[in-house]
């Protein structure tokens, strides 16, 4: 079934990671995304560590779409956290390169200008 | 793995999970499993949809 769709779809001409087929359910059930009334997958997102550690969880309905963009900037922040224990990535933080806060009593009510 | 229901919260481990799995790469069927891609120090987005023939 991938198979037929990878070669139909133009727009999966470009995928190389691995599609994989979850049958019974039991790993959507696992990350709560299982729709019991449907049967489907509702269009859950996670991001998962070396370590076995769920970093992220997100989870659209059926009729929405997802902005890769963000996908991709959660784990580059992620990456990123991963090198840096020290340092959080504020909401704005888009690639390497980018403001980082260092959470400490110091910038306790000084976001904006720690951040400026 | 199947006993496991109904969600897992940020911060906490994922139970081992296994997959059949199309590889596009290698225009051939495989296997991934968790305790594989922790072996090969991976980081992992599991990217789940309804159906094939739909959009992301």
């Amino acid at each position: 079934m991938h198979l037929a769709w990878q070669r139909d779809e133009k727009m999966l001409e470009k995928v190389t990671y691995p599609m994989g087929s979850d049958p019974t359910g039991s790993l959507c059930r696992m990350f709560g995304i299982y729709d019991e009334a449907t049967g489907l997958a509702l269009r859950g997102t996670f991001i998962i560590s070396p370590e076995g550690v769920l970093k992220n969880s997100e989870t659209n309905f059926y009729n929405l779409g997802r902005n890769i963009e963000e996908i991709l900037r959660k784990l580059r922040a992620n990456l990123h956290m991963a090198e840096n224990a020290a340092e959080v990535c504020p909401a704005q933080w888009k690639q390497e390169g980018d403001k980082t806060l260092k959470p400490s009593a110091k910038i306790v009510g000084k976001i904006y200008e720690t951040l400026k | 793995m199947s006993e496991h229901c109904c969600g897992i919260q940020v911060g906490k481990n994922v139970p081992d999970f296994k997959l059949e799995t199309f590889e596009p790469t290698k225009a051939d069927f495989g296997e991934i499993s968790l305790a594989g891609l922790k072996d090969a120090k991976k980081w992992t987005v599991l990217f789940f949809y309804p159906a094939d023939f739909t959009f992301v």
